[in-house]
């Protein structure tokens, strides 16, 4: 049935988030002496503390973190709860080890995107060709899954059909990105943190209510499932997937473009280090807490995975709708949404610079071309608003299971970027052509192992990925030629 | 927060950067090795709290609660405040010699 008050909740909220966007855009406009280019992808290098944690946070928090993560948490157990923990490292690992020094280069240089800085480093165009398509592919891959899952999410719980929900937010987010810039992405995220943090706190009361009380909901999983109680959930949770999944959400994500970019935005030094702390209370109050909603769940909906459907994608939409009423039910699938359409808007500048700085402008600047800003201005706008109708089209007909998307997604761009920033930041032997084998191959390693289902001791692939790319960056680095002394000092002094 | 004043150019900026980085990745070794003990080495107990086995307590909010600690070590021991925008040493020899050409 279709659900009028379940719906006015997200509407309310993409209203506030086009404002916020559109009075972002005006703040915008009024600081930027520094350039458009500078202003629309990297805020001036104006973030505070509060606005770089959100929007780090929410970038990484998608709707897999939502719905697919906890739906997991509900057939697994408290193992997966228990491996979602590992993500309590990503904001520090960041912040401590690309963060000053990001910032400190990207400084210098006058970079204003990551692969700015990958070119400068390797002074190579071909390899930032490479790093911008691949960044573009994953991130388009990321979006999909995105759309799909919020609009999935809509359609369950509201009763309005998947493409309402899909045009909705679709276009809201296509709309607040293209007009407020990497600015008005940063502070529309700090709103959907803040909402998303909102939407667990009501589904924990919805379940804790509908379950009978916390004692309750566990003593009934504790029955039913006596195996999610432990680590290894019965076999369900073995140790290769806890130590593959430490690489592919706890000590890899660092190196994901899309969190790189903020350590280029931010204000100041305080403003970094009261990111990584109040960043790490607030991540993992929202990653424990929202997959430990999704084994709370299990003490709820107590039947088999048919009865809801088939697909752990259903699990919480089906909470959400057995455990709160519509209004409530409402403010809950806000958060999940807010956390869908900030990872895209993030994703959706990161893929616009990509196309219009690091591909177009340096391009026609190689040629000796000086392009007025007023054009800048108007072609990032309509590339960003390409990019997001290319994605939005391709999500007409959804694929399913979103959590598996965005981790094949997060394992490509790990994989590609990883040892090319560290070798670009802290290996002054790291060469060119190094940069390009390792980004090159290790993304075809990964991906082909993916597509042919071949994994090594059963781990997933990611593993495959990074040690190709290792291997490649290490040996063809020290057969070539080391970079040239001048470009080394901005990099390492 | 400590706050260095000393940190005036750019290579000691890159060197205190390196550090950091550095210091990073020591706090990710402790914070897996508090994972490993919180939740697989509570695992093997049967106890529970508040209908909770004890190994997801440890395994889930003592790491959270350790991965917090570290951060506040990190900031308050390792990390150093400075300035990311001005190479002030080159600025103060700028400085100096234009003071020395005025004084010509």
């Amino acid at each position: 049935m279709n659900s009028l008050a379940g719906i006015v909740p997200v509407v309310v909220f993409l209203l506030f988030a086009l404002v916020m966007a559109v009075l972002a855009r005006r703040r915008s406009r009024a600081a930027a002496e520094a350039g458009f280019v500078n202003e629309y992808f990297i805020g001036n290098r104006g973030l505070g503390g509060f606005v770089l944690a959100m929007t780090t946070i929410a970038t990484y928090g998608s709707v897999s973190s939502f719905v697919g993560g906890p739906g997991q948490a509900w057939s697994i157990g408290w193992g997966w709860v228990y491996m979602a923990t590992v993500q309590v490292t990503t904001l520090f690992l960041l912040y401590g080890i690309l963060g000053k020094k990001m910032a400190l280069v990207s400084r210098k240089l006058g970079a204003v995107t990551v692969i700015d800085v990958i070119r400068q480093r390797y002074q190579s165009d071909a390899l930032a060709v490479a790093a911008a398509l691949i960044m573009v592919t994953f991130f388009a891959t990321t979006m999909i899954a995105q759309f799909v899952g919020g609009a999935k999410l809509f359609e369950y719980v509201t009763g309005y059909s998947y493409t309402l929900g899909l045009c909705l937010f679709g276009i809201a987010v296509i709309l607040f990105t293209s007009i407020g810039g990497f600015r008005g992405v940063a502070v529309t995220d700090a709103l959907c943190g803040v909402v998303m943090l909102v939407g667990i706190v009501v589904l924990a009361g919805g379940i804790l209510s509908a379950g009978g009380g916390y004692a309750q909901v566990m003593d009934t999983i504790a029955t039913n499932h006596p195996e999610m109680m432990e680590p290894l959930s019965g076999g369900n949770m073995p140790l290769g997937l806890y130590f593959t999944q430490w690489l592919l959400v706890g000590v890899f994500t660092f190196a994901l473009p899309q969190s790189v970019v903020r350590t280029l935005g931010y204000k100041d030094t305080k403003s970094l280090h009261s990111a990584m702390v109040w960043g790490t209370v607030i991540l993992g109050a929202m990653m424990i807490g929202v997959t430990s909603l999704g084994v709370l769940s299990a003490g709820v909906l107590t039947e088999p995975l048919d009865a809801y459907g088939g697909s752990v994608d259903n699990i919480i939409p089906q909470t959400i709708v057995a455990t709160l009423p519509p209004w409530l039910a409402g403010i809950a699938i806000v958060g999940p949404i807010a956390a869908s359409i900030s990872t895209v808007s993030s994703l959706l500048i990161a893929s616009s610079s990509a196309v219009v700085k690091d591909l177009w402008l340096h391009h026609s600047e190689k040629q000796g071309k000086h392009i007025a800003d007023a054009i800048i201005e108007r072609s990032s706008l309509i590339i960003t608003l390409a990019v997001g109708v290319a994605v939005f089209a391709l999500s007409i007909v959804p694929p399913s299971v979103i959590w598996k998307i965005n981790m094949f997604a997060f394992g490509g761009l790990e994989t590609a970027f990883v040892w090319v920033l560290l070798g670009a930041l802290f290996w002054k032997r790291a060469t060119r052509a190094g940069a390009l084998w390792s980004m090159i191959g290790g993304v075809a390693a990964y991906c082909t192992s993916m597509a042919l289902g071949f994994k090594l001791f059963g781990l997933h692939q990611i593993t495959i990925g990074i040690t190709v790319a290792l291997v490649l960056m290490v040996l063809v680095s020290l057969a070539t030629k080391p970079s040239d002394e001048k470009t080394l000092k901005t990099f390492f002094g | 927060m400590l706050s260095n004043g000393k940190l005036k150019s750019y290579q000691e900026k890159l060197a205190q950067a390196d550090r950091e980085a550095k210091a990073t990745v020591v706090a990710l070794f402790a914070t897996i090795a508090a994972w490993v003990v919180l939740g697989f080495g509570l695992a093997g107990l049967d106890i529970t709290l508040f209908h909770t086995p004890l190994w997801v307590i440890g395994g889930t909010l003592g790491t959270w609660l350790f991965a917090i600690g570290v951060c506040v070590f990190l900031e308050r021991r390792v990390f150093v405040d400075f300035d990311l925008d001005e190479d002030e040493a080159a600025a103060d020899l700028q400085t100096s010699a234009e003071a020395g050409v005025a004084h010509e």
